[in-house]
């Protein structure tokens, strides 16, 4: 096949499948789910085949033409990095699709969820094939849209479609300051906004195509700071990082597939590998950097305090995810792209199989996700709680399970640049972390059922919906070996991880494991795992409610989300609305009475005034005349002089 | 000695006796009439105006070719103007302006 076929497979099939199921969605019925689940598998197939090939850029087609040296084009900038990231996407997608066809067999909107899933992984393979910002933008709205669309699948709740007005808006805020991000690169860079000529400009000194953004460092070193600042604003949003983090829990409104699959493990990590992409951006500037890091740590520490106290299996994992990714940006912030995009990986497998497996639970229990109801779920349904202990180990930091080496590998780099008090407060997190899970999985799987009622019509899920757990749960043990030296040459990338990440000139790096360090680690994790067992095991009140007697502030604080939700819903009541009621007294009195009727009441009076002078009598139009003729001589006397 | 000024001031006359007629009578065969005269004033200006213009020895005849203009156009003006003064007598059987008194539309 010729070379570059395969991006363009990879990019248009999703796009075509969508196009035809949402099309055609009437006459399709059942068969749009095997469309959309068989693009997914050539995908998958195309992206395992795009793992050995060289890294390239494929110009596919130009987009918008303005001129021989304005162009906006669609290509394809296949290097280390996304032949990685798309792997990860077209694998966790393909099982996705798989598992839905399970979870969604009784649903009667099918065809509109496949339509927009293989939406999302057009989108999806955009963000990651992107060779310039302007396409990533495109595709990163277009991930925003379908992400809208599956969380408001069941729109017919009005919970949903807050949910997914929420997310969207709350995207928008964050996708304004990226676009304000590639304006500023676009007139830094003279119009280049492909991601290798933004590079060369950024880290070559010297040459004819980079004087702008060297004039630029030179005369205005703010701007490339404000530069890196505005394109991190998009990862906050996209990556649901604080202070934009709320629409995350919200978007679990959506059907679970949807949530492993965009909320999860891929587009929310998009922030995360665009950030990547950039990272000659934030390697100069040393303070946006910081930042970056500073709102990784703190998102990461909040979203593991606020899992602590939230009772829908869900949420727990989406301020979980929070939490992940919080970890991610702040390794891409110090600079360890590797370190973040390993993370990446093995958070997408093993958060990709927790949802998953939360699904299967929600899935059996029909439709009950709160834990207050479930419990002594393992017995009934073996493979989902198996597979969802592997996940939990995984997402704890339990060795040889993957989440540990990828947690690890951060938690080092920030030692490295940080010092001690930042590991500290990380290492908390880390306790919380293995702290929620283990009272998720206990809550769940162990102890007695909560509700005998919901616990005698649980039944464990079909094959199409376990086999997506079995295949997850193996990658979620075995992923993390990749960074060993011996397992990445066995598996063909000498490299391991940092094959995946470096490009050829920077790395790639062997990676040394520390074993003080691991053995901390593993402490850390050990520690959270028995406290959560000391409160929850056995379902005893006397525990699990120990936090709310002993300081009830704190407790109200996490339990309530640190009341980010509630702060803007009082910003929003009193600021917006408040303005505009100004705005609306403006419009109704100013513009509306003042403006609009004012002057048709001037105009109907002086009508009613004037209309005195028609009096239709013919003398006094002569009089009119005759008075008219003298005034225009005496007028003609007087000009004249 | 008669000169421009006595014609001028002849013409003038006319004028206002004719616009005075216009403003104030009430028979409309009377207004009309006034109307005619006041056209006369007019001609009579001009005509005077090309006598005293000499270049050459020779009158300023464009004036005077203009007087032949509005003469004809006040021809067509009286057709028009009396067929409207029998339209309104067979209207109101009444020569009065009075009687037109609705002419604001």
């Amino acid at each position: 096949m010729e070379q570059p076929m395969i991006p363009l497979i990879v990019l248009m099939l999703p796009l075509l499948s969508a196009l035809i199921i949402l099309l055609l969605h009437r006459s399709l019925g059942g068969a749009s789910a095997l469309i959309s689940i068989g693009s997914s598998l050539i995908c998958l197939v195309a992206s395992i085949a795009l793992l050995g090939s060289p890294d390239k850029t494929y110009p596919l087609f130009t987009f918008i033409h303005f001129s021989d040296a304005l162009n906006f084009n669609i290509g394809a900038l296949i290097n280390q990095q996304s032949k990685g990231m798309l792997f990860v996407v077209t694998f966790v997608g393909f099982l996705v699709h798989l598992y839905s066809h399970g979870y969604m067999k009784d649903d009667a909107a099918r065809p509109r969820y496949f339509g927009s899933l293989s939406m999302f992984m057009f989108s999806m393979t955009g963000i990651v094939l992107a060779d310039n910002l302007a396409m990533m933008f495109i595709f990163w709205e277009l991930v925003g849209l379908s992400s809208y669309l599956l969380i408001g699948h069941w729109f017919q709740k009005p919970s949903a479609c807050n949910a997914a007005n929420k997310a969207f808006m709350t995207n928008r805020i964050g996708d304004f300051g990226f676009m304000i991000g590639i304006l500023l690169l676009f007139s830094m860079n003279a119009g280049d906004l492909s991601f290798e000529g933004l590079k060369s400009s950024f880290t070559n000194g010297g040459g004819a195509a980079d004087w702008p953004v060297k004039h630029v460092r030179d005369a205005y070193p703010w701007m490339i700071t404000a530069a890196a600042l505005c394109i991190f604003m998009g990862a906050v949003g996209k990556s649901a990082q604080v202070p934009l983090h709320v629409w995350l829990p919200d978007a679990m409104e959506g059907p679970t597939p949807v949530s492993a699959l965009i909320h999860a493990a891929t587009m929310v990590a998009a922030g995360v590998y665009m950030l990547v992409r950039c990272s000659f951006l934030i390697a100069a500037s040393p303070f946006a950097g910081d930042v970056i890091t500073a709102v990784g740590a703190v998102t990461a520490l909040l979203a593991a305090l606020m899992a602590t106290q939230q009772n829908d299996i869900k949420r727990i994992l989406a301020y979980s995810t929070l939490s992940q990714l919080g970890y991610m940006i702040m390794a891409v912030g110090m600079g360890a792209n590797a370190e973040g995009m390993f993370h990446l990986y093995t958070h997408a497998f093993f958060k990709a199989l927790l949802f998953l497996g939360s699904g299967s639970v929600i899935h059996a229990t029909h439709h009950n996700q709160e834990m207050d109801k479930l419990g002594g779920l393992w017995k009934k349904m073996p493979i989902t709680g198996t597979t969802f202990f592997i996940g939990s180990l995984a997402l704890a930091g339990i060795p040889p399970l993957a989440g540990f080496w990828s947690k690890d590998e951060i938690l080092v780099t920030l030692d490295k640049s940080w010092g001690a008090w930042a590991l500290l407060l990380l290492g908390f997190a880390a306790v919380m972390t293995a702290f929620y899970t283990t009272r998720l999985f206990i809550r769940t799987f162990m102890g007695k059922p909560m509700d005998q009622d919901v616990y005698d019509h649980t039944h464990e899920s079909g094959f199409v919906m376990t086999g997506p757990l079995i295949f997850l749960a193996l990658l979620a043990i075995f992923s993390g070996f990749i960074i060993f030296h011996d397992v990445g040459t066995a598996l063909g990338f000498p490299g391991g991880i940092t094959e995946f990440i470096f490009l050829p000139e920077e790395g790639p790096h062997k990676y040394h494991i520390d074993w003080a360090f691991a053995a901390a680690s593993l402490g850390i994790g050990i520690v959270g795992v028995f406290a959560g067992a000391f409160m929850y095991w056995g379902n005893r009140k006397d525990r699990s409610t120990q936090l709310a007697t002993w300081n009830p502030g704190l407790y109200q604080l996490i339990k309530n989300k640190f009341y980010f939700d509630d702060l803007y819903q009082a910003g929003i009541d009193r600021g917006v609305l408040g303005f505009s009621y100004i705005v609306s007294w403006f419009d109704r009195y100013v513009v509306n009475d003042t403006g609009i009727d004012g002057s048709a009441q001037v105009t109907g009076f002086s009508g009613g005034v004037l209309k005195h002078l028609q009096t239709g009598r013919v003398p006094n139009y002569a009089m009119a005349i005759a008075l008219g003729v003298v005034g225009l001589a005496i007028a003609g006397l007087v000009v004249r002089g | 000695m008669i000169t421009l000024n006595h014609y001028l001031m002849v013409s003038a006359a006319l004028f206002a006796i004719g616009l005075a007629g216009v403003v104030v009578r009430r028979n409309i065969l009377i207004v009309f009439m006034c109307l005619e005269m006041m056209l006369s004033a007019g001609n009579l200006a001009l005509v005077a105006f090309s006598r005293f213009r000499v270049t050459d020895g020779l009158p300023d005849y464009s004036a005077q070719a203009l007087v032949f203009f509005t003469i004809t156009v006040a021809a067509a003006e009286v057709a028009v103007g009396l067929a409207i003064i029998v339209a309104l007598y067979r209207a109101k059987h009444s020569v009065d302006v009075e009687a037109a008194s609705k002419m604001q539309g």
